[in-house]
């Protein structure tokens, strides 16, 4: 006991200078209550002065929060499991995991819209402009761009001023420390979660968003996915997002780009 | 104690999960892996995945056959030690990976060695990702 008593500290040395950069930017941030701006409304960022943004990479869109192998279903049977798909979806879906997601837009820089904003890794940052009514979602990954979610009220557009887009159109409200985004107006070019891969959506896609910070370091992420091109009725899935201290890196997907081509899903050749 | 004390190290010298912005498998198979002896001539450092490329020498003809090589992305690269001058042009390398499922000269890298030290590479490789 005595050896080792003496042995941990240079063991712990030892760690420190072998790591020094795993240790100190690998660290769990201090854990603290919800941060809120003067006003109380919740701040989903640093605290001023601060640094971080949300570790996104983590979470899988499925109503009964499958077991999963990253991208892919442990147990294929889970299929039915994950939405209550309509046959012509089913079937889709099947075929993009049964091809490992080679066909996926979003390695060809296509935005991470629909709910895979919050599950796509290399960061995601929530930016409050009150003088603005209006709030920033940020997408560190993908090709590194924003969605604008609408705080004055405004109605969604309706009839021929509907432009599908792949961020849609958002709208948001408080309901006390949960915000609450509504948005239509998706366009059918992207693959709306990276877990699992190949989820289907319609331009008839309409997304209920709920996301609160129920402490200093988790983003809690709900969305109900009602979309009666796809599914045969509305459907929920939720995960918790992780704070990080570390700032968001650059990167942009249309710089050298190399995954187009190397995507093949399948055997080799 | 000294279960907890190495569980702990242990956990410090792996928490660095590394993301792809891209599916493994689509790319690359685990089930066929590689291990390369060469000359780095080319790194680039940047996101999503750092890159670097080898010349492999055939001992029996003496022809050279570069090599690309995936890694992650340099945030995890740095949380394992990593600089961008970790690789220089020049270097003598051995890579062990998994080749790319399209055939090419390509494989991911899980682990790269320099001068007898192992430094890891950052892969996504069983993150499932």
């Amino acid at each position: 006991m005595r050896l080792i008593a003496r042995l941990v500290p240079v063991l712990l040395l030892g760690a420190s200078l072998a790591v020094p950069i795993a240790a100190q930017r690998a660290a769990k941030p201090a854990a603290g209550p919800t941060p809120h701006w003067p006003d109380r409304r919740v701040n989903f960022g640093p605290l001023p002065g601060g640094k971080g943004h949300w570790n996104t990479g983590v979470g899988n869109l499925s109503e009964a929060n499958v077991k999963m192998d990253g991208a892919f279903l442990v147990d294929p049977k889970d299929i039915d499991r994950i939405a209550p798909f309509q046959p012509w979806a089913k079937a889709l879906v099947q075929y993009r995991l049964d091809t490992r997601g080679k066909d996926d837009p979003h390695p060809r820089c296509i935005p991470p819209a629909g709910p895979r904003q919050f599950n796509t890794p290399y960061g995601l940052e929530i930016v409050d402009q009150p003088e603005l009514k209006r709030m920033l979602v940020l997408s560190g990954g993908g090709s590194r761009s924003w969605r604008v979610i609408y705080m004055d009220g405004r109605p969604h557009p309706a009839g021929d001023d509907v432009n599908p887009t792949y961020y849609g159109h958002s709208v948001g409200h408080w309901e006390k420390d949960t915000l609450v985004v509504d948005t239509v107006g998706f366009n059918e070019r992207f693959w709306m979660t990276r877990r699992p891969t190949g989820m289907v959506h319609t331009d008839m896609l309409h997304l209920i968003e709920h996301i609160s910070r129920p402490d200093f370091n988790t983003l809690r992420y709900e969305v109900t996915i009602d979309d009666p091109g796809a599914y045969t009725r509305p459907w929920t899935a939720s995960w918790n997002i992780p704070w990080t201290t570390e700032e968001v890196e650059e990167y942009f997907c249309q710089d050298n780009n190399k995954d187009t081509g190397q995507l093949v899903g399948g055997d080799t050749p | 104690m000294r279960v907890r004390l190495i569980v702990a190290l242990s956990v410090l010298l792996t928490a660095t999960s590394a993301l792809a912005h891209h599916s493994f498998s689509s790319e690359y198979d685990s089930n066929k892996p590689i291990t390369l002896k060469g000359v780095v001539t080319k790194v680039e450092w940047q996101n999503p995945h750092a890159y670097f490329y080898v010349n492999v020498k055939d001992e029996a003809t003496g022809a050279l056959t570069n090599w690309a090589l995936e890694m992650g992305a340099p945030s995890g690269l740095q949380r394992l030690g990593w600089t961008r001058n970790t690789l220089q042009v020049g270097d003598q390398v051995t890579v062990e990976g998994s080749r790319a499922r399209n055939g090419s000269n390509l494989a991911n890298a899980r682990n790269v060695f320099k001068d007898g030290k192992k430094l890891g590479a950052a892969s996504s490789e069983g993150q499932g990702n």
